[in-house]
C-alpha cells in the first residue's frame, strides 16, 4: 500500500452563516471558475452551524478577511491512501473503514490529531504540517510513503526522527461524545466537470440559500432532518454529498449514481465543538465499523464530525457504537 | 471531445470512411471529386477529394470517447463512453448481421457512476473492451468489458436494486460485471493494448504509467510520470510508446521503462492528440489547443534508445492542413501520409503530409533522391560532354585515374596527365621541374620580389643562388644576357652555363607550334630577323596561319622614329590583333623606353613570359613594384601562374586557397603543396584541409589504390604524415608484443615483417610466440600455425630492395597475412579467408555463427581503380 503526501497546503476554516454573503464571491469563484485560480483543493461543506472550507494557500487568497472568518491556526496536508492497484479483491469496503485500521488508529495511538475529508473519489486524511516527521515514521512501518511534489510521486524519505518518541499504549477507545443521527438520507455523487456550468446556479442555490424559509439550526431540532451539504474540487474531480431530496432538483443523468444507486445516513459527532486537538475521535467511531465491515464515509467540520454509513447498515452501525458507548462508561 | 470540439475516426477497414464524432456521430465517405461532383450535398475536403454524409447516430448523450471495433464484422460497431461510465455499443448505417443486432444498445455499467475517459479495443481479442474511468474511491478505474457475454444471473439480481435507473427496463442489454477490474482507487485517463502480447495492457493512470498484465492481475508493472494523457504504441516499433503531459510528449520504450528515452520540446499551450503514422515509422504527429497546426516529429534516424546515450536527432517541422483552428485530426490507415484534420466549426480537410525530400550527390556527380517511398536517380539530358564533364570533380576523378601527380621523376609530365587543357596547370608543372632537386629555389621569386631587389645590386647576387644572378649578370652584359631570364619559363634550359642561347628554347616553341610566341620571345631578344624567320616558318607550317606572314611583312618595317607612320598605325592596329603574342610585340616596338605597361599588365600574356620581360626590361626600382603588384594581383585572382612569384610559401598558400575557392581542385592543391618546402606550409590548416579532403574524394571514389599511392607519396614528402602502428599482436598466453619481444630479443634478429609477412617457408618460420615460445594462433582453414606462409603460394624470400613487385608477387605477400574477425576472433590467412567467404557467409570454425564479413561493411565493397 502506498500513502501520498500531497503537495497541498490547506487551511481550514470556518464562515459564520450570517457572514456568508462577504465570502460569496471568492467561494464561487473557488467552486465554479477553477480556470480563474491556481487552487487545486477546495471544500466547502454546510452544517447548521457554519460553512467550513477547506482550502490550498492559492486558493486560501481569494477569500477576504474578515470577523465572521475564523481560521484554524495550523496549516495542514492531506495524505491519501492508493492501494497501489496490485489486489484484485472486488469486495473490498470504501470509505474511512478500509483505512481505519492501518491509517487512523496508528495515528490515534500516536496522540496525532487527524481531520478527515470523504470525497466520492477517496478519502483524504489531513494532518498538521508540524506532525508529518511523527506520521511518517508511524505509518512507515505499513506503507510505502511518497510525496507529490510539483505533480511528481517521488519517494518520500524518512525524516530520521526516531528518538524520543514513546511507544503508544494500546488501549481500549471508547466513544466519549454524544452522537445523533439525523432522520434525512444522502447520496454521495459527482459529476462531470464539463456540465458543472450548466447546473452553477442551482448548485449555488443550494450551498448558500438553503436556509432561506427555515431559520439557521432549526431544522435538525424540529424534525430530525439536518441541513448537510458538500461541495469539493479536488485536483479536478467534483466530489458532492447532499440531501436525496436536493439530488432529484438536478436534471437527470448530470449526477453519477452508482449502479447499485446506495443510499446514506449520517452520525453526527459531538455536542459541543470538537476542536482540533483532540485526537482518536475518528478513530472511535472507524474502528467498531471496520470490525463491523460497515464502509463509511467520514467528512469533518470545523465544529463537528460526520460519518454516513449505508442506510441499511444503520441500526447496525448504532449499535455497535452504542456498545462502545456504554463500555467506555 | 465534450460537445464542441469534434473528434474524427478512420474505419479500421473501410479506406473510405470516417465518423465525425461530438455531440453525434456521423459517419462519411470520401471520394475523389470526380465521382463526387454529381452528388449534391457532398462536401469537398481538399482539391481532389470530397466527403458524403452517409448516416448519423444521435441516440448517445453526453459522449466522451468512441472507439471503432476493430474486425471486419460487424463493421460499424462502435463503442461510446459516456460521462457517466457507462459504455454503449452502437452502430452507423445498416447493418443486416445478426450478431450486430445483439450488440446493438449493449450498456456496460461501472459500480459507481464517473466519467468514461477513454476505450480500447483489445485487437486480437476482439470481444474485449477495455474502458478507463475517473477514480472512484476503493473502485476501479480499468474495467474490460466482454460484449459478447450475455448478463450473468447475479447481474440480474443487481439490476433489481437500481433505483435511479432511467430507462433501463430493457434491462437485458445491462452488463454489470466486468471480465476483469484493474487500477483500484486511482483514475485512468488513457489506454492502450500492447501488440507484444494481448493480455498486456498499458494504461495512463492518475500519477503513473501502468501495464497491466492479465494473465497475473495482482502485478503490474508502473513508472511514476505526470507523463499520462493519450498512451499510443507506436505501430512499427511495437516496444515504443508516447504519451503526454500539457505541452509535453514522452517517448518511453518499454524494455526500459523507468524513464522516458526522450522528451520532446514543450509547446507553450497543451497537447490535445498524439497519434503515431500508421502508414511511415517513427513519424509522430502532435495538435495542440487552439491551433491551426500539425506538429510533426520525424524520429525515422533516432537511434535505438537502448544503451544510446547519445541525443537523438528529431526533424521537428509543422504543417497546417487548413486555416481555421483544428479540432482533431486522425491518420489514414494506409494511404501514405495522409490524413484529415476536422476543424472546431466542423470544417473537415483532406490532406497529405508531402514527404521530407533527402538529396544526395555521390562522388561521381549522380545525383539522387528519396521522397516518402520513391527514390529517383537525376540523368542528365543530352549530357554528352555536358556540365558534367566540365565539373572539377569529373576531372579530378579522371586525373587520379591516369595518376595526375604522380609523376615525380619527370613532373612536367603531370599536366599531359591531367589532361593537358589548362594552361595554369602547365605553368605550374614546368614549374615544377625548375624547382626539381633544388627546393630552395621554389621561393626564389619571392626572394626575388621583396628583397633582394630592394638593395639591388650586390643582394640580388648573393641571394640569386641559380637563376636571378644569371639574369643580373645578363641584364648588365646586354641583350644576350636577357636571354637568361627566360631561363625561368623554359624548361630545356636548366643545366645551361652562364652563355644562355636563347636558340635552343626558341626552336622547342617552332616544335610545339607556339609560333606566335616564339617570334615575341626571338623580338624580346632583340632580334626582329629571327622573328620574322619564325614568323614565316609558321605561315608555311601545315596547319599554320597565313596571316603570320602579313604580322612578318608589318614586323620588318619597324622604323626607330617616333613619329613615323609606321609605328602610328601599328599602335593603333595591334589592338586589333587577337593573338596577344602578336600583340605585345608591336606593343613593344611602338612603347617608349621604359613604359612597357601595355606588354607588362597583358594578362593573355603567361606570367612567366611577362616576368622575364620585366626582368630585362625594367629598372631595379620599377622591377619589386611590378613584381609585388602582379603577385598581388596572382593571389586575388587564384592563378596558378602566379606560384611562380610566391613559391610554395605562406604566399603560395594564400594564391592556392582563392585557386580552391574558384575551382575546387584541391587535388592540385594537395600535390602542389606537399612539395612546399618550408615544414610549415605541409602544416598549415589550410593545406591539411585539402590533403584530407582529397583522401576522403579518392575513399569515395573507392580509389583505394590511388589512395595509398598518394599516402606513399605523401609521407616520403612530409615524413610527420606517417600514420602510427595502429595494429598490435599480442600473445595470448604471455600478454607480451609478438613484435616487441623481437626487438627486445635482439640476438634472434627478425623483424616482425617475417610473422607471416615476407617470411619464406624455410628460412624464416616462426610460429610461437617469442616470449614464451607458445604456438600462435592457427589459420582456422588451413590449421597451420600464424607465421607459417600459405602453402600454395611460392615463398618471396628474396626480401631485397631489387624484388620485382608485380602484381602477382605482391597479392601473394597479402595471402600469408594473418587476419581475424574483430567480433568472433577467428581468423586465419587473408587468402584463405578471401576465398572461404566467396563462398560462405558464416566464419569457418565450426559451430560459429559469426557472420565475419558481413560485419565488415567496406570488405564487400570492391574498389574502383587497379594498382
Amino acid at each position: 500500500m502506498e500513502l501520498h503526501i500531497l503537495e497541498h497546503s490547506l487551511k481550514v476554516a470556518s464562515i459564520a452563516k450570517e457572514g456568508i454573503q462577504i465570502c460569496t464571491h471568492g467561494l464561487i469563484k473557488l467552486a465554479f471558475l477553477p480556470s480563474k485560480t491556481r487552487c487545486k483543493f477546495f471544500s466547502l461543506t454546510e452544517t447548521p452551524e457554519d460553512y467550513t472550507i477547506i482550502v490550498d494557500e492559492e486558493g486560501f487568497k481569494e477569500l477576504p478577511e474578515s470577523e465572521h472568518l475564523s481560521v484554524a491556526e495550523a496549516t495542514w496536508l492531506a495524505l491519501n491512501v492508493v492501494s497501489g492497484g496490485g489486489s484484485s479483491s472486488s469486495s473490498q469496503p470504501i470509505g474511512v473503514t478500509k483505512i481505519a485500521k492501518s491509517v487512523i488508529a496508528p495515528l490515534a495511538d500516536h496522540n496525532i490529531s487527524v481531520f478527515m475529508l470523504s470525497t466520492y473519489q477517496t478519502d483524504f486524511i489531513l494532518v498538521r504540517e508540524r506532525d508529518l516527521p511523527m506520521v511518517m515514521h508511524t505509518l512507515s512501518s505499513e506503507f510505502t510513503l511518497l510525496r507529490v511534489v510539483n505533480g511528481e510521486t517521488v519517494a518520500a524519505n524518512s525524516l530520521g526522527v526516531t528518538n524520543g518518541f514513546v511507544k503508544p499504549k494500546l488501549v481500549q477507545r471508547p466513544i466519549i461524545h454524544p452522537l445523533s443521527s439525523p432522520s434525512n438520507m444522502f447520496c454521495v455523487t459527482s459529476l462531470d466537470p464539463d456540465t458543472l456550468p450548466s447546473v452553477a446556479t442551482l448548485l449555488m442555490d443550494v450551498m448558500f440559500y438553503s436556509s432561506g424559509v427555515k431559520e439557521p439550526g432549526a431544522a435538525s431540532d424540529d424534525s430530525g432532518l439536518i441541513c448537510f451539504f458538500s461541495f469539493s474540487l479536488i485536483e479536478g474531480y467534483i466530489s458532492l454529498v447532499m440531501d436525496e431530496q436536493t439530488t432529484r432538483r438536478f436534471p437527470n443523468n448530470v449526477l453519477f449514481t452508482s449502479a447499485s444507486g446506495e443510499l446514506w445516513k449520517m452520525v453526527r459527532i459531538g455536542g459541543q465543538p470538537l476542536g482540533f486537538d483532540e485526537c482518536g475521535i475518528v478513530a472511535q467511531i472507524s474502528e467498531p465499523l471496520a470490525t463491523a465491515d460497515i464502509p463509511a464515509y467520514y467528512i469533518s467540520t470545523f465544529k463537528f464530525d460526520h460519518a454516513l454509513v449505508p442506510e441499511e447498515n444503520i441500526q447496525s452501525v448504532i449499535g455497535a457504537l452504542r456498545t462502545n458507548e456504554s463500555a467506555g462508561q | 471531445m465534450s460537445g464542441s470540439k469534434p473528434d474524427i475516426l478512420w474505419s479500421p477497414h473501410h479506406v473510405d470512411h470516417f465518423v465525425i464524432c461530438d455531440s453525434e456521430l456521423s459517419l462519411y465517405r470520401i471520394e475523389s471529386v470526380g465521382s463526387a461532383e454529381t452528388k449534391a450535398g457532398a462536401l469537398s475536403l481538399s482539391e481532389e477529394t470530397a466527403a458524403t454524409l452517409l448516416a448519423i447516430n444521435s441516440d448517445t448523450p453526453y459522449m466522451k470517447c468512441v472507439a471503432w471495433y476493430p474486425k471486419h464484422e460487424p463493421e460499424c460497431l462502435l463503442a461510446v463512453g459516456q460521462a457517466n461510465g457507462r459504455v454503449v455499443l452502437t452502430s452507423l448505417g445498416q447493418s443486416h448481421n445478426t450478431k450486430c443486432k445483439d450488440l446493438m444498445g449493449k450498456e456496460f455499467v461501472p459500480k459507481h457512476a464517473r466519467q468514461c475517459n477513454t476505450l480500447a479495443w483489445n485487437p486480437m481479442e476482439s470481444n474485449w473492451l477495455a474502458a478507463g474511468l475517473d477514480k472512484h474511491r476503493a473502485d476501479f478505474s480499468v474495467l474490460i468489458w466482454d460484449i459478447s457475454s450475455k448478463f450473468a444471473p447475479e447481474a440480474s439480481i443487481a439490476t433489481e436494486k437500481i433505483r435511479l435507473s432511467s430507462g433501463d427496463a430493457d434491462s437485458g442489454l445491462v452488463v454489470t460485471k466486468p471480465l476483469y477490474e484493474l487500477g483500484q482507487n486511482d483514475a485512468c485517463l488513457s489506454l492502450c493494448w500492447l501488440p507484444r502480447d494481448q493480455k498486456l495492457l498499458l494504461a495512463g493512470m492518475h500519477r503513473n504509467l501502468a501495464i497491466f498484465d492479465l494473465r497475473n492481475t495482482s502485478q503490474k508493472m508502473f513508472v511514476n510520470t505526470k507523463a499520462i494523457q493519450g498512451v499510443t504504441v507506436d505501430p512499427h516499433f511495437h516496444d515504443r510508446v508516447a504519451s503526454f503531459f500539457e505541452g509535453q510528449v514522452a517517448i518511453w520504450d518499454l524494455r526500459k521503462f523507468e524513464k522516458p528515452v526522450l522528451t520532446l520540446t514543450e509547446q507553450p499551450k497543451p497537447l490535445t492528440k498524439v497519434a503515431w503514422c500508421p502508414t511511415r515509422t517513427g513519424l509522430l504527429a502532435t495538435l495542440t489547443r487552439d491551433s491551426n497546426i500539425v506538429r510533426l516529429y520525424d524520429m525515422q534516424h533516432a537511434p535505438t534508445p537502448i544503451g544510446d546515450e547519445t541525443e537523438p536527432t528529431i526533424i521537428e517541422r509543422s504543417v497546417q492542413p487548413c486555416e481555421s483552428v483544428i479540432a482533431s485530426f486522425a491518420w489514414h490507415t494506409s494511404s501514405q501520409n495522409r490524413m484529415v484534420a476536422v476543424s472546431t466549426n466542423r470544417a473537415m480537410t483532406d490532406f497529405t503530409v508531402f514527404e521530407r525530400i533527402s538529396l544526395a550527390w555521390s562522388s561521381t556527380t549522380s545525383l539522387m533522391w528519396a521522397c516518402g517511398r520513391h527514390l529517383y536517380e537525376c540523368t542528365e539530358e543530352g549530357g554528352e560532354g555536358g556540365a558534367v564533364d566540365q565539373d572539377i570533380t569529373t576531372k579530378m576523378r579522371q586525373r587520379a585515374q591516369s595518376r595526375y601527380g604522380h609523376d615525380t621523376a619527370q613532373v612536367w609530365r603531370n599536366h599531359l596527365l591531367a589532361g593537358g587543357d589548362d594552361p595554369q596547370l602547365k605553368s605550374l608543372c614546368i614549374l615544377k621541374i625548375w624547382s626539381r632537386g633544388n627546393r630552395g629555389t621554389n621561393s626564389l621569386w619571392c626572394i626575388l620580389a621583396s628583397r633582394t631587389l630592394s638593395s639591388p645590386p650586390l643582394a640580388r647576387r648573393r641571394a640569386g643562388a641559380v637563376g636571378v644572378a644569371r639574369t643580373d649578370r645578363r641584364m648588365r652584359c646586354g641583350s644576350t644576357a636577357r636571354s637568361g631570364a627566360w631561363r625561368c619559363s623554359c624548361p630545356a634550359g636548366s643545366s645551361a652555363g652562364p652563355e644562355i642561347d636563347v636558340e635552343p628554347f626558341l626552336k622547342s616553341l617552332e616544335q610545339e607550334g607556339e609560333w606566335e610566341r616564339a617570334a615575341a620571345v626571338a623580338l624580346f631578344n632583340l632580334d626582329i630577323r629571327r622573328a620574322i624567320q619564325i614568323l614565316n616558318k609558321g605561315a608555311s607550317s601545315e596547319k599554320g596561319d597565313l596571316n603570320l606572314n602579313v604580322v612578318a611583312m608589318a614586323l620588318s618595317g619597324y622604323t626607330d622614329e617616333k613619329n613615323s607612320l609606321w609605328r602610328e598605325m601599328c599602335s593603333s592596329l595591334r589592338l586589333q590583333l587577337n593573338n596577344p603574342y602578336l600583340c605585345v610585340m608591336f606593343a613593344f616596338l611602338t612603347s617608349e623606353p621604359g613604359a612597357y605597361d601595355a606588354v607588362l599588365y597583358e594578362s593573355s600574356v603567361a606570367v612567366r613570359d611577362r616576368v622575364a620581360f620585366a626582368c630585362m626590361f625594367l629598372n631595379d626600382s620599377q622591377l619589386p613594384r611590378y613584381i609585388e603588384k602582379l603577385t598581388n594581383e596572382m593571389k586575388e585572382a587564384g592563378n596558378l601562374e602566379g606560384i611562380l612569384l610566391t613559391g610554395l610559401t605562406k604566399d603560395g598558400v594564400d594564391l592556392m586557397e582563392s585557386y580552391v575557392d574558384r575551382t575546387g581542385d584541391v587535388q592540385t592543391a594537395s600535390f602542389c603543396m606537399l612539395k612546399g618546402s618550408p615544414g610549415e606550409v605541409v602544416k598549415d590548416p589550410r593545406v591539411q584541409c585539402w590533403i584530407e579532403n582529397y583522401r576522403n574524394l579518392l575513399d569515395a571514389w573507392r580509389f583505394w589504390h590511388k589512395r595509398a599511392e598518394f599516402d606513399i607519396h605523401r609521407s616520403k614528402l612530409d615524413p610527420s604524415s606517417k600514420p602510427l602502428a595502429q595494429v598490435f599482436v599480442s600473445c595470448n598466453f604471455c600478454g607480451k608484443s609478438i613484435s616487441y619481444s623481437c626487438s627486445a630479443m635482439p640476438h634472434q634478429g627478425r623483424g616482425f615483417s617475417q610473422y607471416g609477412v615476407s617470411g619464406s617457408p624455410t628460412k624464416s618460420k616462426v610460429t610461437s610466440c617469442p616470449g614464451c615460445r607458445k604456438p600462435l594462433p592457427r589459420c582456422a582453414l588451413c590449421l597451420m600455425n600464424m607465421g607459417t606462409p600459405v602453402s600454395s603460394c611460392p615463398g618471396t624470400g628474396k626480401s631485397d630492395e631489387k624484388v620485382d613487385l608485380s602484381k602477382d608477387k605482391k597479392l601473394a605477400q597479402f595471402n600469408n597475412w594473418f587476419t581475424w574477425c574483430h567480433n568472433c576472433r577467428h581468423g586465419g590467412h587473408a587468402g584463405h579467408m578471401l576465398s572461404w567467404f566467396r563462398d560462405h557467409t558464416e566464419c569457418p570454425v565450426s559451430a560459429c555463427t559469426c557472420k565475419c564479413m558481413q560485419l565488415d561493411t567496406t570488405g564487400n565493397l570492391v574498389p574502383s581503380d587497379s594498382i
